[in-house]
């Protein structure tokens, strides 16, 4: 078959690859047949008619549909004869029969592909006199998404979408011929993730936004092409705005990223942009056990830098410190570091699953790659709780291109489902089993090359027959890692953490390099913007750019760009700050005091500054409140898990007097910088000395930072440039709206070999009690779920724990009772569920919920934590 | 629940297909038997079972008529087929006297829960009307009672349906083949339906029968050879289109195994009943055509999808099935030749539309019965993806008749390009009624006249026949003396399709066949495509406006406009199938709607468009929001 085909369009000729579908093929030729069932990412089904076209051949012209028919050479089409027009024509008045018509009080009305055709190609006038066909109109079928069966025109894309990429069938046909409708199995709501997209694609209003519904017309929306922050895999979506409300997010095309998807989460939670309790000033707290009130911005500037100043002057700059989080923007990432590197002289800088987390630097090579993995190996890392588009790709290289899954994951994931193998892990256990595959692989291979047969090499007798037992049940893993020709390795946080993590991390390592496909292993962060963070150098160790802090080259780079160089001693990080190794921190967009002991800690703190968009419990022990912009309201760059740096333009006015993070902090570093004399040991120069100013700290002589310019985030961006070396070509207006992905050429990487790793097998939790499991649940209570709308909130559950149900009978418990579950850490109660997923032995809490259970009970400690579950 | 009798009976019907999912018909088959009907909580515990969604088990279940998904049917459940033929043989009447004996109506229940009455479409019981099927809600017998043309008939066959006996036996009542005929030189197909026993494979070996397959598969001919006969005899399809069976075979690609045979036995075309008497009275003649064609194409599995309708015929099909494997002539080793050939007999569950060929086998794999695109063709992707070849019953019964005797035996019958002999399906309104076995080329007139014996006193003149089975083009009494076969009935705007002839007299209104005729294709439609699902019930709620003194002038050309855009448009053939007779209809016998309309007692009361209402919460009026679902999926739908 030639790669190319040509053939006539009305008289046109377009050359397109075979195999092209001709509705296709005339859109390339700049000629537009109507379809309503065809849909560019699901599969033909040739049901609507719309597309019926003349295909002209020896025997005469022939209808067909050009949804379903592939281009072949030669072929000849014409779209607008008299008969095609004829049809199209009749075939709209079979449609709009039975529709209601309803597109006054419709949602879609103005944005709706069947509106739009009838004014091209319909007849203008009915002949139709007999009773509409009556349906269910408007009910749930889910708590997202309305359903409305007489606008339904059986397109059958929300079928086809929930079947061909969610793996979900779960909207159907019922019943047939006219009175088929499109429904959910009763009592059985649509819970996949990615639900929304079928409301994207439905060419009618039949499928709603429950969140967004009558909130807009399509026509009054202001549009911004913006990404969005929820998850690291930075899906494309556009904000709609109108009369400075965020109405709705939609999904953005971008076939390098998400397609045309969004995941649910990152569809209808949005109203936390508009949530009346948004901090709309800054807020400041005169004295302990004052309340917190409201103050200009001057004030709250003012009293940071005084209080930061004091202490910093009193206990040096190492009692300064900053806690940031990983969902803010590349420019206030950077610009948070820079502050505590050029202006306080501290490497004291971090962020939740920052530098307790052993992450390989350059992510994911691409998102496109997992469709061309023959193996997806997963460790600690669920894509379909933490990023639901991920697990789009993922599922549809499992079901189309015949990839094979490895889960290594102390819970039997969603994505085990599919074919390959899922190796139970405890937590912490990973390196034990990792190690052992790899050591496995790199005997085998040593002696594929040496020409003799693979034998494990002896490691000591004791060792040896530890790992020839392990290699029973690792057995199925080993067989995939050594049949596969494009494997991938993608781990997260859950399995990354603390010391247990950097050597499952260094066994992971070793054992990609061992199948010759080091450079195939990624970290996925928790948030957003993790790998920006990482990039920006938000971590107590290492610089912009992935350069260690004790990199004196890097340093004196830096400080050419700065005025002054970075501290070289590595700073302290997150769990050390929180923990109370600093006295005055500052938080940025993160919530050290969701659990008690977090809270307790801070409480010992001289100064707690909070940027927040709401009054988190970290922000109200703070002593100075500052209100940020969300991503919504503000200019800035994410990068995501493949390293694409995109933009996020403002789509929305601010909420009161809040400011982009990044603003904030350079307003910030304006007033420390005037707040500073040189002790030159003569007069101070006049620097510029506004009104609040009453008092000048002395610092010691030496290099001055340079002044902090940055009248916009691009210009912030454009420094970004010259500290990040592989940020130096990505501009604003260079990222466009499909954003760019950075060279990892330019990033000097360590030797890919193996390291030893010394490993010893985690132990189970003692008998009567429970290994404690934790991850990421999609719908949990992060930070900005109690602020979205009612439908979304809905959807977290409430506190659980759930044991596997053989234990649960074992130990005479019953589902849905309240439970107290203890650990060495504290203690908490919830409700018990029974869940096959969860392993045997193990305790699931997923992270996040509300009250921090799993937090509180030790999770995120990179350390196996055995739990007590007893009855309430 | 279901118990686990009942589980373990679904394990094991999943067990007899290569992809499980398959035995979906057949296990909800099972757990209506055992619940009575089949309401949500059952279809999840269904899908449990095949690990699917419920949702996948709903959609299934609501698309064929055979599932009761919205109540449960009484104790005995009656269903009239009132189709066009049924209809010309007194289907009215019977409906009435049924209606008054049972004292209920249509879709209701006795207060004993013992009756339940609801209607069909056709049942292949054409020649036998007025007629009814009655399930038995315990066991999930099928019974057909025919012939119910008097009242003491219908009070006979209510006696002993209500005393418990009428289903000692799945054979018609009354017992026995029913009225066949023709040339007694051409009579092969039908030659043994006499005979008593004439469904075992004692009766059938006694005639010779399995001889062929023996020979042929145990070194007596290639398959190639097998191919080359059957191609050279151009046994055209009998299912309808007419292709020739051979080409059909030709075109399986080279290499690609497994290969299946699948039996289209989803005999639903009204007027068409030949299949199910080769499938009742003489299965073994199906299954030794099947043994060959299986050895030409190298399948070693094939399937019998049998309508759902038809239990008698698939019980008589699952008992030679048995018979043949403890022969050995199917199985492992069929013959001792070493080549292996399993059989499965799969029931449909009531849908029209999947005796076309790839809404059959969408349907055999488990799936609503929607065709599916063509290409690829089922020769080169059919069941699961693999080659498959879709042939009639009476096409692969021809088979071994072929292989016999060879090909120019064969060809000496009919016409040239339309060989052999053919069963034709008479029925409406001639005196005798029946199954003829002809030999293609026979003309109309001979059919009606000599063999049916012209038409009833009731029925006056002849004033129209539909020549092969309804969807096809009517022809008027001057086109009497077109031979009956592929060439000629097209060269009269019309089709010999499936050979079913039905005969309407003078008496009859044309435009009530026209109106019957939309409402088969309005309940048969599978809703896949918008010309048919949208179209077909637009076009019989004009025709019943015009029935019924509502008509308008603009009517005829709406009616002629609609079927333009359907037949053609649609997805599968069914659109043409629905606006073939219409449009011919119109054609021929426009004066009758003419004088419908001119006599209209008053213009069409036109409805008032649906008011809309704004999302304030308050219930429709339409359906009832307010209920919980699974109330929603119970209600009663409108059925007409």
């Amino acid at each position: 078959m030639p790669d190319l085909v040509t053939l006539t369009v009305d008289d046109v000729k377009v050359t397109v690859p075979a195999g092209t579908l001709v509705v296709d093929a005339a859109k390339a030729a700049g000629i537009e047949i109507p379809i309503f069932c065809s849909h560019p990412k699901l599969d033909p089904l040739g049901a609507c008619r719309m597309c019926l076209v003349e295909f002209v051949g020896p025997r005469g012209s022939k209808l067909d549909t050009a949804c379903t028919v592939r281009v072949s050479e030669g072929m000849t089409v014409r779209t607008s004869t008299e008969q095609v027009k004829a049809v199209r024509e009749a075939n709209l008045g079979f449609i709009l029969i039975n529709h209601p018509l309803d597109c006054p009080i419709c949602d879609k009305g103005g944005e709706c592909p069947l509106q739009d055709q009838t004014m091209a190609y319909g007849a203008g006038v009915s002949q139709f006199v007999e009773a509409k066909r009556q349906k269910q109109k408007h009910y749930p079928i889910s708590d997202l998404i309305l359903l409305d069966q007489e606008r339904c025109i059986l397109c059958w894309r929300c079928i086809r979408y929930l079947d061909e990429w969610e793996d979900k069938p779960q909207i159907g046909l019922f019943e047939r011929g006219g009175e088929t409708v499109i429904d959910t199995f009763p009592g059985q709501p649509v819970d996949a993730a990615t639900s929304g997209n079928i409301i994207d694609i439905c060419p009618v209003g039949a499928l709603t936004n429950r969140v967004s519904r009558f909130r807009f017309r399509p026509w009054e929306l202001k549009k911004t092409p913006s990404v969005c922050t929820l998850c690291p895999v930075g899906c494309n979506l556009r904000l709609d705005e109108r009369v400075h409300e965020l109405r709705r997010i939609v999904a953005r095309e971008n076939l390098a990223v998400n397609d045309e998807w969004l995941c649910d989460k990152g569809r209808f939670l949005h109203q936390y942009v508009d949530h009346p309790e948004r901090l709309r000033t800054p807020l400041v707290r005169d004295a302990a056990g004052e309340a917190l009130r409201p103050a200009t911005w001057d004030e709250a500037l003012h009293r940071v830098i005084e209080k930061l100043g004091d202490i910093a002057d009193t206990n040096g700059a190492n009692a300064l410190g900053g806690i940031a989080s990983a969902r803010v923007s590349n420019e206030a990432a950077y610009l948070f570091q820079k502050f505590f590197r050029a202006l306080v002289g501290a490497n004291n800088i971090d962020f939740a699953d920052g530098s307790a987390v052993k992450a390989q630097p350059t992510g994911l090579s691409a998102i496109a790659d997992i469709a061309k993995s023959d193996l997806i190996v997963l460790v600690g890392f669920d894509p379909s709780e933490a990023a639901p588009v991920l697990d789009l790709h993922i599922k549809r290289a499992a079901r189309r291109a015949g990839a094979k899954l490895l889960v290594i994951n102390p819970r039997r994931i969603a994505l085990a489902k599919y074919p390959g193998a899922y190796l139970p892990v405890l937590p912490g256990g990973e390196a034990w089993d990792l190690n052992g595959l790899a050591t496995a692989l790199q005997a085998a291979r040593a002696a594929n090359q040496a020409g003799s047969k693979p034998a494990p090499a002896p490691t000591g007798k004791a060792k040896l027959e530890t790992k020839v037992a392990v290699m029973a049940e690792l057995r199925p893993a080993y067989d995939l890692l050594a049949a596969a020709k494009a494997p991938l390795f993608i781990y997260g946080p859950d399995a990354a953490r603390g010391q247990l993590g950097k050597l499952a991390v260094t066994a992971l390592s070793n054992l990609a390099v061992a199948l010759g496909f080091g450079d195939r292993l990624a970290y996925v962060g928790a948030e957003a913007n993790s790998q920006g963070a990482r990039d920006m150098g938000l971590l107590s160790d290492t610089l912009p750019g992935h350069q260690p802090v004790t990199d004196a080259a890097v340093r004196e780079r830096l400080g050419k760009l700065w005025g002054v160089q970075p501290p070289a001693e590595p700073g302290q990080s997150y769990a050390a700050m929180a923990a109370g190794g600093v006295k005055a921190l500052y938080v940025m967009g993160a919530n050290p005091a969701a659990t008690v002991a977090g809270a307790e800690a801070l409480h010992k703190l001289d100064f707690l500054v909070v940027q927040d968009l709401f009054l988190t419990e970290t922000a109200q022990l703070a002593d100075v409140v500052l209100p940020a912009t969300s991503f919504a309201e503000a200019d800035g760059t994410y990068t995501n898990l493949e390293r694409r740096v995109q933009r996020g333009p403002q789509g929305i006015k601010p909420a009161g007097e809040s400011q982009a993070d990044w603003a904030i902090l350079a307003a910030l570093a304006e007033k420390w910088l005037a707040s500073q004399t040189v002790d030159t040991g003569e007069v101070s120069k006049a620097i510029e000395q506004p009104d609040w100013k009453k008092k000048r700290r002395k610092i010691k002589a030496g290099p001055a930072p340079k002044p902090w310019n940055y009248p916009t985030a691009q210009a912030v961006l454009d420094e970004i440039g010259k500290a990040v070396p592989p940020y130096a070509s990505l501009r604003w207006d260079a990222l466009g709206e499909a954003g760019v992905q950075w060279s990892t050429s330019a990033l000097v990487r360590a030797p890919r070999r193996v390291e030893p790793v010394d490993v010893a097998p985690i132990a189970a939790a003692p008998a009567g009690s429970f290994t404690l499991v934790s991850g990421p649940l999609l719908w949990d209570n992060g930070p900005l779920m109690p602020y979205g709308a009612e439908q979304v909130r809905k959807l977290t559950p409430t506190p659980f724990v759930a044991l596997n149900p053989a234990d649960l009978t074992m130990a005479a418990l019953a589902e849905g009772r309240q439970v107290t579950v203890t650990s060495a850490y504290g203690n908490v109660t919830l409700t018990l569920k029974a869940d096959a997923s969860v392993q045997p032995g193990t305790a699931w809490v997923p992270a996040n919920l509300a009250g921090a259970p799993a937090e509180t009970l030790g999770a995120v400690r990179g350390e196996p934590v055995s739990v007590a579950v007893k009855l309430v | 629940m279901l118990s686990e009798q009942a589980k373990s009976e679904i394990r094991a019907l999943q067990a007899r297909y290569p992809v499980p999912r398959s035995a979906l018909g057949s296990a909800l088959y099972v757990a209506q038997r055992e619940i009575g009907w089949l309401p949500p909580p059952v279809l999840a515990e269904v899908a449990a079972l095949f690990g699917l969604d419920a949702t996948e088990v709903g959609e299934f279940a609501s698309f064929y008529h055979m599932y009761n998904t919205h109540r449960e049917p009484g104790q005995y459940h009656i269903e009239i087929c009132d189709n066009v033929p049924c209809m010309l043989g007194g289907a009215a009447r019977l409906g009435d006297l049924l209606q008054e004996r049972l004292g209920i109506g249509f879709g209701e229940t006795t207060p004993d829960g013992k009756f339940s009455l609801g209607h069909v479409e056709c049942l292949g019981a054409c020649a036998t009307a007025p007629m009814f099927m009655c399930t038995e809600k315990a066991t999930a017998k099928i019974r057909y009672f025919e012939e119910l043309d008097t009242p003491e008939k219908l009070d006979e066959v209510l006696a002993l349906i209500g005393a418990g006996q009428g289903f000692d036996t799945c054979e018609r009542w009354p017992v026995g083949p029913g009225r066949h005929g023709g040339s007694p030189e051409t009579n092969f197909l039908l030659a043994r339906v006499d005979k008593p026993d004439s469904h075992r494979i004692e009766t059938y070996i006694a005639d010779g029968g399995y001889e062929t397959a023996k020979a042929v598969t145990t070194g007596g001919k290639t398959p190639q050879q097998v191919s080359d006969e059957v191609k050279a005899a151009n046994i055209r399809g009998r299912g309808g289109a007419g292709f020739p069976a051979g080409t059909k075979w030709g075109f399986l690609p080279a290499g690609k195994y497994p290969r299946y045979l699948v039996v289209n036995a989803d005999e639903s075309e009204p007027g068409t009943f030949k299949d199910r008497m080769i499938m009742e009275y003489d299965p073994h003649q199906l299954l030794e055509g099947m043994i060959l064609a299986c050895y030409a194409i190298g399948a070693e599995r094939a399937f019998i999808y049998v309508r759902g309708e038809y239990y008698f015929a698939a019980e008589r099909l699952a008992g030679a099935v048995v018979e043949a494997e403890a022969k050995g002539f199917l199985g492992e080793n069929i013959f001792g030749s070493g080549k292996a050939l399993k059989v499965v007999v799969h029931r449909g569950a009531g849908a029209y539309e999947c005796g076309e060929e790839t809404a059959l086998l969408t349907s055999l794999e488990g799936y609503r019965g929607h065709p599916r695109l063509k290409p690829p063709f089922p020769a080169v992707e059919g069941l699961y993806a693999k080659p498959t070849i879709v042939n009639n019953v009476e096409t692969i019964a021809n088979v071994p008749h072929v292989l016999r005797r060879g090909a120019d035996w064969y060809k000496q019958w009919g016409t040239p390009q339309s060989t052999g002999f053919r069963v034709f399906c008479l029925s409406g309104q001639v005196k005798q009624p029946g199954l003829y076995e002809l030999p293609h080329g026979v003309t109309l007139r001979e059919l009606i006249y000599t063999y049916g014996g012209g038409l009833t006193e009731e029925a006056g003149e002849l004033k129209a026949v539909i020549p092969g089975g309804l969807s096809v083009q009517l022809l008027d009494p001057s086109q009497l003396d077109t031979p009956l076969d592929y060439e000629n009935v097209a060269a009269q705007g019309s089709s010999l399709g499936s050979a079913a002839v039905i005969v309407i007299g003078a008496n009859q209104s044309l435009v009530e066949i026209a109106r019957r005729t939309l409402a088969f294709y309005r309940e048969e439609s599978c809703g896949k495509c918008t010309p048919c699902r949208e179209g077909t019930p637009w076009l019989e709620a004009i025709l019943e406006r015009i029935e019924h003194g509502e008509g308008r002038v603009a009517d005829i050309a709406l009616l002629n406009y609609l079927a333009d855009m359907i037949g053609g448009k649609s997805f599968c053939p069914f659109g043409y199938a629905a606006v073939w007779g219409l449009q011919s209809n119109l054609a021929k016998f426009r004066p009758e709607f003419d004088a419908a309309i001119a006599g209209a007692t008053g213009l069409p009361v036109i409805p008032v468009r649906p008011t809309y209402r704004p999302d304030t919460g308050v219930p429709s009026g339409v359906t009832s929001p307010s209920l919980p679902l699974e109330e929603k999926f119970n209600a009663p739908t409108h059925r007409r």
